[in-house]
């Protein structure tokens, strides 16, 4: 008979652990950013004291260009090898999205701003390349990232 | 006795299986938690590089009585900046007058230029030297778009050209 007490199990409670888990995981659901997807963190922005964060809410439809020091494209962490055809199709998809908004948009003035990341070390040429292939395509309001402060990467 | 007893018993929950849920969920936000960094931007309207005058192609100073003078519709001013062989500010210039790479002097001279009550300059063109690193130029626009025009308002309207 002692066997069967010995054989009894012995449950935790799992309650406590089970609400800090639950508010673990709130936690990270409300700070989760989504949009950190679309920036390259490896690149390092230059440094500029009048950078300001602007939220515009997520109200601007936003292409996000990340460029790093040899001039490559990178976008959502792909290499982006034909810039003038994604550049294109992404012009298309804002004119879309802009005339279902304005029926008179215009093609060459698209109103989606393109978010340029470059590295600081990217030479001038690789960059005016991809701005200048935005503005054929229609692109006129750009957002120049840096960091306002020096210790950031 | 028997019927009471089984009423008394307390129902437990098994709670193992909406653990493992959690915690396979809090791995998940654990692993993908990368929190953006906090950038700064700058806004710009840059339009394709526009002409500097009110020139026609071909014509000349006072062919046309509308516009006596090229100079009375200039309102682009021209920056340059010039790279080491590091791809570092070497040198800068408005439209021809040359000055050092010194960042405050163009301050200055553009608070001057662009501040003034008569003056006419709506947009800015930079003309980079295809060598310049991104942090340099980014220096330089800093510099522009903390200008104000005349009207009070900021200056926004920057084109880049490379230079050949």
């Amino acid at each position: 008979m002692s066997s069967l007490s010995h054989g009894s199990s012995a449950e935790p409670n799992l309650t406590p652990i089970l609400d800090m888990v639950f508010q673990l995981i709130t936690f990270f659901m409300l700070v989760i950013n989504f949009k950190a997807a679309s920036m390259d963190l490896d690149l390092k922005l230059p440094v500029m004291g009048s950078a300001r964060p602007v939220d515009s809410g997520g109200k601007d439809d936003l292409l996000v260009l990340n460029i790093n020091s040899e001039g490559k494209l990178k976008v959502y962490g792909q290499l982006i090898a034909n810039v003038d055809g994604y550049i294109r199709q992404e012009a298309g998809a804002s004119l879309l999205v802009a005339r279902e908004k304005n029926p008179n948009a215009k093609v060459d003035d698209l109103p989606s701003i393109v978010v340029i990341r470059a590295d600081k070390a990217t030479p001038f040429k690789m960059l005016n390349q991809v701005i200048t292939t935005c503005q054929t395509h229609g692109f006129r309001n750009f957002a120049l990232k840096a960091m306002n402060k020096a210790d950031g990467t | 006795m028997r019927k009471k007893k089984r009423k008394q018993e307390d129902v437990e929950l098994n709670v193992t299986a909406m653990l493992d849920m959690a915690f396979q969920l809090l791995t998940f936000f654990i692993l993908t938690f990368r929190p953006a960094p906090v950038e700064g931007q700058v806004l710009l309207r840059m339009p394709l590089p526009q002409p500097v005058a009110g020139v026609r192609s071909g014509e000349m100073a006072g062919d046309r009585a509308s516009n006596p003078s090229p100079l009375a519709e200039l309102n682009t001013l021209v920056i340059s900046a010039v790279a080491n062989e590091t791809g570092g500010l070497r040198q800068l210039a408005i439209g021809e007058t040359t000055m050092s790479n010194s960042l405050s002097t163009l301050d200055s001279k553009l608070g001057k230029l662009l501040g003034d009550e008569g003056s006419a300059f709506q947009q800015v063109i930079i003309q980079v030297d295809s060598r310049l690193r991104y942090e340099e130029l980014m220096q330089v626009i800093e510099v522009c778009t903390r200008q104000k025009l005349p009207s009070g308002q900021p200056l926004t309207k920057l084109s880049f050209v490379e230079a050949a």
